[in-house]
């Protein structure tokens, strides 16, 4: 392992090197239209033109995101522990819980959207909704299965209900609350950005999809509401 | 049977609260059962969206040529990167990097590439169901136990034979599961495309409905569409099952 490890830098560092060179070659030779597919010298140069404007898009987004995640754990990880310990509950709810978690959330996005309206409220619900269910799935499951021997004996020993969950359940379920947590990230910002796509004002996602559009009609794509109200310097590519 | 009554219980109490809220407050927004209903109906009869049908094919082919896509680079790049150690260390972590990546950053791009119709559908689609393949494939060659090949191959079998009876088998299921994975994921590619921007198909469909504030349809609109979504998966995990008795 350890004296494979420079042949495999070597390699990962070559192929991707050898991709950027091909990808500035093959723009610098005409063969693609560089409006659409610049090459990556001309992507690097844009960092300096939109730098400013990504950077704050981006803070936008991981706002929302970190207020997202925040919530989907903590619904989540309540949620599960309550599903996980009381039988009847999860049996009635579980069917649901499952079907929610397998349906495309993309599909209730409009409405979302038309019930809460552009800005941060839709995009935070929806990360919310995004998140929530893996780690509501997983953690579920692991209360349930947490073993039963541990459970007897800390009753046996008369362990309290509360001593019973902070001592047993809790230390137990740990390894899979990190691993939906770890899920729980990815999903709540692909939420994040999903809605900054469909219907944001601002945030990464906006600033991804409004400069394609803008590149190829910047006459006519209108400002956003943002930059109608402070007319920023970082704002007058999109005034017609 | 009696979490039967509570489930149906769950549901007629969640749809009665949804017919009172959409009732009382804006039923414009909050369409009630009673209205989404009818309007399930109209849509049916190929009333409100009379060409609804084009638009259904339209999204499944764009399913079926992505999930193509996606099946035959995904197992080629798997078994590419499993069989060869080298290959297989330096591109494994690269791929499950870009895996980790929120996908949506790259629509736009393939918007631009692909251009609105269905192309970039079907590339978004691709992307999605490709990554879940090729790692379930990487994972299932990992599965797959030295001794049993070392054996087989004391027994005389050549590459060929050892990968039809021993690697194969030993990584059915973890890469049927895979192919689950990404035939979802395809699904989900191509309909999220088709909603962020496209002129025909169900997402577009979608999306025409929600702009233009004909709640009731958009509501329609979307239990077809959750129907196709559940019938592939259904699909794919009776193909699942059939794998695992294969398997045991």
């Amino acid at each position: 392992m350890d004296r494979l490890t420079p042949r495999v830098r070597v390699v990962q560092v070559l192929s991707v090197s050898a991709l950027l060179l091909a990808w500035e070659g093959v723009a610098r030779a005409g063969w693609v239209d560089p409006l659409f597919v610049p090459a990556p010298s001309a992507v690097l140069r844009a960092f300096g033109r939109i730098g400013g404007a990504a950077l704050a898009g981006l803070g936008d987004t991981l706002l929302k995101t970190a207020i997202a995640y925040v919530l989907a754990v903590v619904i989540g990880v309540g949620g599960g522990i309550l599903l996980g310990s009381v039988r009847p509950l999860r049996q009635a709810v579980n069917p649901f819980v499952i079907a929610l978690y397998g349906m495309p959330k993309i599909l209730v996005l409009p409405w979302i959207v038309l019930f809460l309206g552009f800005g941060a409220t839709p995009a935070v619900v929806y990360a919310t909704i995004h998140g929530v269910f893996p780690i509501l799935v997983l953690v579920t499951g692991a209360v349930r299965d947490v073993d039963r021997t541990l459970v007897t004996v800390a009753r046996a020993f008369g362990a309290r209900r509360w001593q019973l969950y902070w001592k047993v359940v809790l230390p137990a379920i740990v390894p899979t609350v990190l691993a939906g947590m770890r899920l729980g990230i990815v999903f709540c910002l692909l939420g994040v950005l999903v809605v900054e796509m469909f219907a944001g004002v601002r945030g990464m996602g906006y600033v991804l999809s409004s400069l394609p559009t803008a590149s190829r009609r910047p006459s006519c794509s209108p400002p956003p509401p943002s930059c109608r109200r402070r007319r920023s310097s970082s704002c007058s590519r999109w005034t017609c | 049977m009696k979490v039967l009554a509570i489930r149906v219980a769950i549901v007629v109490a969640l749809l009665g609260a949804w017919e009172i809220v959409g009732r009382t407050a804006n039923p414009l927004l909050y369409v009630p059962p009673s209205a989404a209903v009818p309007a399930l109906g109209r849509l049916l009869a190929r009333d409100s969206y009379p060409d609804l049908a084009e638009h259904l094919l339209l999204t499944l082919r764009e399913i079926l040529v992505a999930y193509a896509l996606a099946i035959a680079a995904g197992l080629g790049c798997g078994f590419a990167l499993g069989f060869n150690r080298l290959v297989g260390r330096a591109y494994g972590p690269i791929l499950a990097a870009l895996y980790a990546v929120p996908a949506v950053v790259w629509y736009p791009s393939l918007m631009l590439f692909f251009g609105l119709d269905a192309a970039s559908k079907i590339a978004f689609g691709f992307l999605l169901g490709f990554f879940p393949i090729t790692l379930a494939v990487l994972a299932g060659i990992r599965q797959v136990s030295p001794q049993m090949l070392v054996v087989a191959r004391a027994f005389g079998a050549d590459g060929l034979t050892a990968f039809r009876k021993v690697t194969l088998p030993a990584m059915l299921f973890t890469l049927v599961g895979g192919l689950r994975t990404g035939l979802a994921l395809t699904v989900i590619g191509v309909i999220v495309g088709e909603i962020l921007g496209s002129k025909s198909g169900m997402g577009s469909l979608i999306n025409h409905a929600y702009g233009l504030f004909r709640t009731a349809d958009y509501i329609a609109l979307v239990v077809v569409t959750l129907v196709l979504i559940v019938g592939s998966d259904a699909l794919a995990s009776a193909v699942e099952h059939r794998a695992q008795r294969w398997t045991d």
